[in-house]
């Protein structure tokens, strides 16, 4: 009842000062990372109603627009045969598809009418270009026959491989038994006595010569000794990191006695559970001891990272990678010989791979043939003219043309050999073998990106899915390239396709083009946002006004878009666009009116978040989102003591009680105010200095720490985190001339962050 | 302002003061500022006032006496020249009687000290200037807070001295505790009784303005023009304009729900004293539980109340209402069992007799306390440690009637943010000066009457009512305030609007202006304000003046000017040889301190200066640097006893802090901080006033010459160069 809460005391909760709180909130909601809610949640049901009953006028009229317009545009498109001048096939084939998905979600008889238009249109295109193919047998049958033989003789090369680490793995077992067994030995011992467990877990370390692991023990035995750390730290350090390390060494033990190993291979052999190991991998994998180089099944294959990669391994790799790209470009029974080269070169690189190091001399002579081989096969094909009447072959051999022809290509292979034989403008030289390696990866990574650039030329826009179907190149790859060749302005983003995004290069399109491009994908957009609006407003939830807001903006660009397409120069259906413009810019206000009532369902974020926040932008931002800046900037305030009466004035006007005046008095200041500040002081307050000057026996060198607050004196202190810098105490300070604070604004949220840690 | 010579009447106080009067007229004679030096036998008698009334037209108004104490012949001198219509504002005395005359045995001795103290006076009286009487109309209005018994009592007593009166009510009825209680002591009539008479007055005084359902948010304004913002009961804010205010919200009861010993809230059968009062004045005396017939009543005395936890002090009501009540349920259910468990009994007054009377009726008292409740098969158990029997014992009871400590009401606090009042400790509102300003409040036009100060019994708060009301009548003077303005003057061409003032004030006189004006074309977008100071409002303390940076500020009866030249011409002569004590005293407790000391003959040595200032806080650290300029040894204050400053409540605090600040920077500078220090002075203890200043005298003489002295003053600027 009301009596407690004024006699008792209860402890107050610890809690952050709600100032501080406020001010943390805000700049969460600056830096977007927190709307504000401004109604409670019992009130969201109401609110949602209202929404309805505001939006229910408009929606018929929005949700019956494009249906409108199609149908007009169909009209003139048939009116006018715009279709014949489409002469851009990706342009064709995207608007087809876009139709063809807008046709699935919603049925429309303009839409599918105009779909069949553009088919048309593209059919007509192809058969013209299969009558201009020109066609051309080369056999290749007899050289890639020859594949075959290589291959199978490296295959028995690595079987021998093999079996060598088997027998070195063989005898590396019972190395490894004594080890797991003494390390369980030490295990149990942990618990009773930390000390000589520790000692035995430094000989097994310096069994595995596992690096870290034995600096750690060192480091946890000098912290115990130094008294740094006490003695349950101790045991759990013992117990945890330090068996760890040890489980880490001999992993590393394994790896490189025995070969590369899965998980649970590797859980087996040390007889210890598959997720200590795990545990002690990821570590390792950081480190840079272990990677991973193929899969076993499912299970990925670990193995000791090699210094050195053997030559033998990174020319196959580049063998499974020309011939892969053959395999596309063959047909007949070649494809299939070649598909199946291609499979048992795959499955050899992977084997090298695990076995990591291996004797490379053995291998050299078959595989050189093999390379030999490749190449021929590869130059045949590129030469060859086929009646191939797939896009494929062609494509891949102009890629190979594009990459070559590309100037800064053809500069290094110009000038790599030079900068090996000779040296460089500055003296230096360079290895052959590095030169090498660079010019493989260098090669790779251009016939891949020519490849690319080609494929989307053609065929317009793709994506990095649409891109690894067709070239067989990993995905990881694809997307590595186009952001390159984004980077360097070789591409564009053309838009999204099922999530993925699609990748154009720079088109020329004309004005019948553009028309049909655009108007197509707006369908597309149009029939999903409709099929959504419809499904939402049927049944209204507070979770699903941001799709509200967002198939509403839908509408709202795709109207402003429609309204510059032009079909032989005029805008189709004129009327229907501007009745709707203001019926759905309002149904959007309203709804954001409402997104901004209801309380937000995103993630809390992390004060790490804040780290990068550009403050003045951000700030920018929520003036222009909210119609008001709460917070004006971080500051902090220069104060002049000979200026300063004292008097409070900045601390009680503060509205974030950031400004104190300490009982502090910074009295060797007293004595070099200049004649010329004390005349400009307060009478009294110039007389008081006056006086205390003349009384001076000698002048003090310490500040004077007050026991109490004195009217009249001290020293202003500045929070820098409470400041949101809105100047008012410069702007009340009665000192003379201008007063005793000035503020300069600050715009490290990090260093504020820094505050909010030390001390909440 | 040019400095105006006087004239001075020396008193010889009948030729009993043993001065040497001959050597003091011409060395008076000879002082710069003197017009005439007369010495006379009888100043306080009529040749002697008429002699004033001759020598103030000679010199217009310009006249110092230096007699006896200026407490016992200033009110004579004033009646005299009022009654003949000549104005006595500029006259200045000087005390060498009590302060000199009685007090030093070596007559060279005191008449060189009075000659000093009368050069010193006539500097003051050089600048003095002519202070007239000021008119101001305010409305008599004033408004009373609360509708209890001293609420409606003050409102009654406020419209009978003529005012209108608006008396506001946060419930739906007036009446307040009292209504409730079923037997008032020592009356023998019961709380409706006592209110009938009061609430029909009220009702038809067409003068009292009724208002209930209404909370009073927050008041702005100073007296005579106080706005009071307020939520009406349709819960709109309204605002009412009002000269005074009457704050007489009363106290709330205790409701121990934390303690869990009682079981309160928890169970039916346990309740507080009051709402034992609201049953039985209700006629419905049963066990709230299931309305069964009581036989067996605990009463439970001090819960809350002399605890640490909570209340730390005795809440002074309950032992007289726990008695009240145990006798009215004996009354209506004569076989029941009343135990009232006790720590003390505390019936003061003529309460003693109902507790006489409730030992002869058989009401058991217990000392001890209660350690647990608990509930057994519908019946409520408490076991109760006698302290006196040493043991437990465990008691059915149908009720269990907890005497609840008495706090201040709700929103206390909070009203005091606007309303300026000062709270106590215990959340209720500090009345100005103990002893003789009970009910004023730390603002002027504020009183606080009944519960709100202190528990109160009823007719207690009923007088404290009444004298509210008269303390309002004091100051609004019906309407039309006609006195000499005397106080703080503003020159606001002077002020920089460091707000200093307003936040110091004592009284919360000086009102920060915002120069709105001034502000537009401002370039760099200074907030400006400007204090502005109603001298009519003003107590004459000082405290502005001492803190105001620029001398905007300044008591027109007492100058900067005024004050330094007096130091100065006091210690003309003070040096390493003649080490002087300058001792300013306030005008309060001080002034009667030395008087004392003075009547009593009691000796201090005469090295001493005495400068009067109406206030402790009137002292600025200037003042007491400048002291030390002119040659002082040490300096002292003498002010009033913590927490009895009579201006305010805060002027000597000030004082303090200045006297603190002093020493440290004295300290600072390479001199001794001792020298200046200051001294609580009580007029019942005039040993007080000896002990400090024989200290600070022999202070001088052990810390032996002053910088000032031996010039080393100022030297720090030779060593920096």
């Amino acid at each position: 009842m009301e009596g407690d809460e004024r006699v008792s005391h209860a402890t107050p909760e610890k809690v952050i000062a709600p100032k501080r709180q406020r001010m943390l909130d805000m700049v969460l909601a600056l830096s977007g990372l927190k709307e504000e809610s401004t109604i409670p949640l019992s009130k969201v049901k109401d609110e949602l109603e209202n929404l309805k009953k505001e939006l229910a006028p408009l929606t018929d009229a929005i949700i019956a627009f494009p249906d409108s317009y199609f149908e007009k545009f169909l009209e003139s498109v048939k009116k006018s045969n715009i279709a014949a001048e489409i002469n851009d096939r990706g342009v064709l084939k995207e608007s087809i598809s876009n139709l063809e998905q807008a046709l699935s979600t919603a049925d429309s008889v303009s839409l599918k009418a105009l779909n069949k238009i553009l088919t048309d249109a593209l059919n007509r295109m192809t058969e013209v270009e299969e009558h201009h193919d020109v066609s051309a047998d080369i056999d290749l049958a007899s050289t890639i026959s020859t594949l075959s033989d290589f291959i199978s003789e490296i295959e028995l090369i690595t079987d021998e491989f093999e079996k060598a680490a088997e027998t070195e793995a063989d005898s590396a077992r019972s190395e490894l038994v004594t080890l797991a067994e003494s390390l369980k030995e030490t295990q149990e011992k942990i618990e009773k006595d930390p000390d000589a467990a520790l000692d035995e877990l430094q000989k097994l370390g310096s069994q595995t010569r596992y690096g870290p692991g034995l600096r750690s023990i060192a480091q946890v035995k000098r912290g115990k000794r130094e008294g740094r750390i006490d003695d349950a730290q101790f045991n759990r350090l013992v117990k945890e990191n330090l068996l760890t390390e040890i489980n880490r060494g001999v992993i590393l033990f394994i790896l490189s006695k025995m070969g590369s190993k899965t998980v649970v291979q590797i859980g087996e052999l040390m007889q210890t559970p598959p997720q200590t190991i795990q545990n002690a991998l990821v570590t390792m994998i950081q480190r840079g001891e272990v990677e991973m180089v193929g899969l076993d099944g499912d299970a990925p294959v670990f193995s000791r990272v090699l210094t050195e990669t053997p030559n033998a391994t990174l020319l196959m790799k580049r063998i499974v990678q020309q011939v892969r790209g053959m395999v596309k470009s063959l047909e007949g029974e070649t494809t299939e010989t070649m598909k199946e080269a291609l499979g048992r070169l795959q499955t050899l690189l992977e084997r090298l791979k695990i076995l990591g190091a291996y004797n490379e001399a053995l291998l050299s002579d078959s595989i050189n043939k093999l390379r030999e081989a490749v190449d021929s096969v590869t130059e045949s094909v590129l030469t060859a003219q086929t009646t191939d009447d797939a896009d494929n072959l062609k494509l891949l051999i102009s890629a190979g043309l594009e990459a070559f022809a590309r100037f800064r290509l053809k500069i290094t292979l110009e000038k790599g050999p030079s900068l090996v034989s000779g040296t460089n403008v500055y003296g230096e030289k360079l290895d052959p073998e590095v030169y090498k390696n660079m010019m493989d990866t260098y090669l790779d990574n251009e016939l891949e990106r020519g490849t690319i650039l080609i494929l989307i030329r053609e065929l317009g826009a793709l994506t990095v899915h649409d891109l690894a179907e067709r070239t067989n190149i990993p995905s990881d790859r694809i997307l590595r390239h186009l952001l390159r060749m984004k980077r360097d302005e070789l591409l564009i983003i053309a838009g999204e396709n099922h999530g993925y995004i699609l990748y154009d290069v720079p088109r020329t399109l004309s004005e019948a083009e553009i028309s049909i491009q655009t108007t197509s994908d707006l369908a597309l957009h149009l029939s999903a946002a409709r099929e959504e609006l419809q499904r939402i407003l049927s049944d209204l939830k507070a979770s699903d006004i941001g799709k509200l807001a967002n198939s509403l903006e839908v509408f709202s660009k795709a109207r402003d878009k429609l309204t510059s397409v032009r079909v032989q120069g005029t805008v189709i259906d004129e009327t229907t666009l501007n009745d709707v413009e203001d019926k759905i810019r309002s149904a959007v206000l309203l709804t954001y009116r409402t997104r901004a009532k209801i309380p937000s369902t995103r993630p809390k974020v992390t004060i790490e978040d804040l780290l990068d926040i550009d403050v003045p932008s951000v700030l920018d931002e929520y003036r222009s989102q909210m119609g008001y800046a709460p917070l004006l900037g971080f500051g902090t305030i220069e104060w002049e003591q000979s200026k300063c009466l004292g008097c409070k004035s900045c601390e009680i006007t503060c509205p974030e009680h950031a400004i104190e005046l300490k009982p502090r008095i910074e009295i060797p200041k007293f004595f070099e105010i200049s004649d010329d500040a004390l005349s400009q002081l307060p009478s009294n307050r110039s007389l008081f200095y006056r006086t205390v000057q003349n009384l001076a026996k000698i002048k003090p060198s310490n500040e004077l720490i007050l026991e109490k607050e004195a009217p009249g004196f001290g020293t202003v202190e500045v929070d820098l985190w409470l400041c949101v810098a809105c100047r008012t105490c410069v702007r009340r300070c009665p000192g003379p001339e201008g007063g005793a604070l000035e503020l300069e604004l600050k715009w490290s949220l990090p260093e504020v962050v820094k505050h909010i840690t030390s001390t909440s | 302002m040019d400095d105006n010579k006087s004239a001075a009447l020396i008193c010889t106080c009948g030729k009993q003061l043993q001065l040497k009067y001959d050597f003091l007229e011409t060395q008076v004679s000879k002082m710069n500022l003197v017009a005439s030096a007369t010495v006379h036998d009888f100043v306080c008698q009529e040749e002697g006032l008429a002699k004033i009334a001759e020598t103030l037209k000679a010199n217009d108004g310009h006249l110092v006496i230096a007699a006896c104490s200026s407490q016992k012949i200033q009110p004579r001198i004033d009646q005299y020249l009022k009654s003949h219509d000549i104005d006595s504002t500029q006259i200045q005395y000087v005390n060498i009687r009590e302060h000199s005359a009685w007090v030093h045995k070596d007559i060279d001795e005191a008449t060189k000290k009075s000659a000093d103290m009368i050069r010193g006076t006539l500097a003051r009286s050089a600048k003095a200037v002519k202070r007239s009487v000021e008119q101001k109309e305010v409305s008599p209005h004033v408004t009373v807070i609360g509708g209890g018994i001293a609420g409606i009592e003050s409102a009654l007593s406020l419209s009978n001295l003529g005012y209108k009166v608006v008396l506001l009510e946060i419930k739906d009825e007036l009446g307040g505790h009292v209504q409730s209680l079923p037997v008032v002591a020592p009356t023998g009539k019961s709380g409706k009784e006592i209110l009938s008479g009061r609430l029909e007055a009220i009702k038809n005084d067409k003068d009292i303005t009724i208002m209930t359902k209404v909370r009073v948010k927050f008041v702005s304004g100073e007296q005579g023009n106080f706005s009071i913002h307020y939520l009406s009961d349709d819960d709109e804010e309204k605002t009412l304009n009002t000269s005074a205010i009457v704050l007489a919200t009363g106290f709330k009861e205790f409701k121990p729900t934390s303690m869990e010993e009682y079981r309160y809230g928890k169970n039916p059968d346990v309740i507080t004293q009051f709402e034992l009062s609201c049953m039985l004045s209700e006629g419905k005396l049963a066990r709230p539980s299931d309305g069964a017939p009581i036989k067996e009543v605990v009463m439970v005395q001090c819960v809350g109340s002399r605890s640490e936890d909570y209340k730390k002090d005795c809440s002074k009501l309950c032992c007289t209402f726990a008695i009240d009540n145990s006798l009215e349920i004996l009354e209506r259910i004569p076989d029941a069992t009343v135990r009232i468990v006790y720590m003390d009994i505390r019936v003061p007054f003529e309460n003693e007799m109902i507790y006489k009377e409730s030992r002869e009726k058989g009401v058991d008292y217990i000392r001890g306390r209660v350690s647990m409740t608990w509930e057994h098969e519908g019946k409520t158990y408490v076991r109760i440690y006698d302290s006196l029997l040493d043991k437990y014992l465990d008691i059915p009871v149908d009720l269990l009637v907890l005497s609840s400590a008495i706090l201040p009401s709700d929103g206390t606090l909070e009203l005091s943010e606007t309303l300026g009042y000062a709270v106590e400790d215990d959340g209720h509102v500090k009345e100005l000066y103990g002893k003789l300003r009970r009910n004023e409040t730390r603002r002027r036009g504020v009183v606080a009457v009944g519960g709100i100060t202190r528990p109160q019994f009823v007719f207690e708060a009923i007088t404290d009512a009444q004298a509210g009301a008269l303390v309002i009548h004091n100051e609004l003077q019906g309407g039309t305030i006609h006195t000499v303005a005397r106080g703080a003057v503003l020159n606001v061409d002077d002020c920089v609007g460091c707000s200093l003032c307003a936040q110091q004030c004592p009284r919360g006189v000086p009102l920060m202006i915002e120069q709105t004006e001034a502000e537009e074309s401002d370039e760099e977008q200074k907030i400006l304000f400007k204090a502005a100071i109603d001298t009519l409002n003003c107590h004459a303390c000082g405290v502005c003046q001492s803190l105001c940076p620029s001398g905007a500020t300044q008591l027109n009866f007492l100058s900067n000017d005024q004050l330094w030249s007096e130091i100065d011409a006091v210690l003309e002569g003070a040096g390493p040889e003649n080490p002087i004590t300058l001792c300013f005293y306030c005008e309060e407790c001080s002034v009667s301190t030395i008087d004392i000391v003075g009547t009593r003959r009691m000796e201090y040595p005469a090295s001493t200066r005495l400068i009067p200032v109406p206030c402790a806080g009137r002292v600025s650290i200037i003042d007491i640097l400048k002291a030390f300029e002119h040659g002082a040894s040490t300096v002292m204050i003498a002010a009033c006893e913590k927490d009895r400053c009579h201006i305010g409540g805060t002027g000597n605090e000030i004082a303090q802090v200045q006297v603190d600040v002093a020493r440290d920077i004295l300290n600072a500078i390479g001199w001794k901080g001792e020298r200046v220090d200051m001294f609580r002075m009580f007029s019942a203890e005039p040993e007080r006033f000896t002990k400090a200043v024989n200290e600070m005298v022999k202070r001088a003489k052990d810390l032996g010459p002053t910088p000032v002295h031996d010039g080393t003053a100022g030297k720090w600027r030779e060593m920096s160069e």
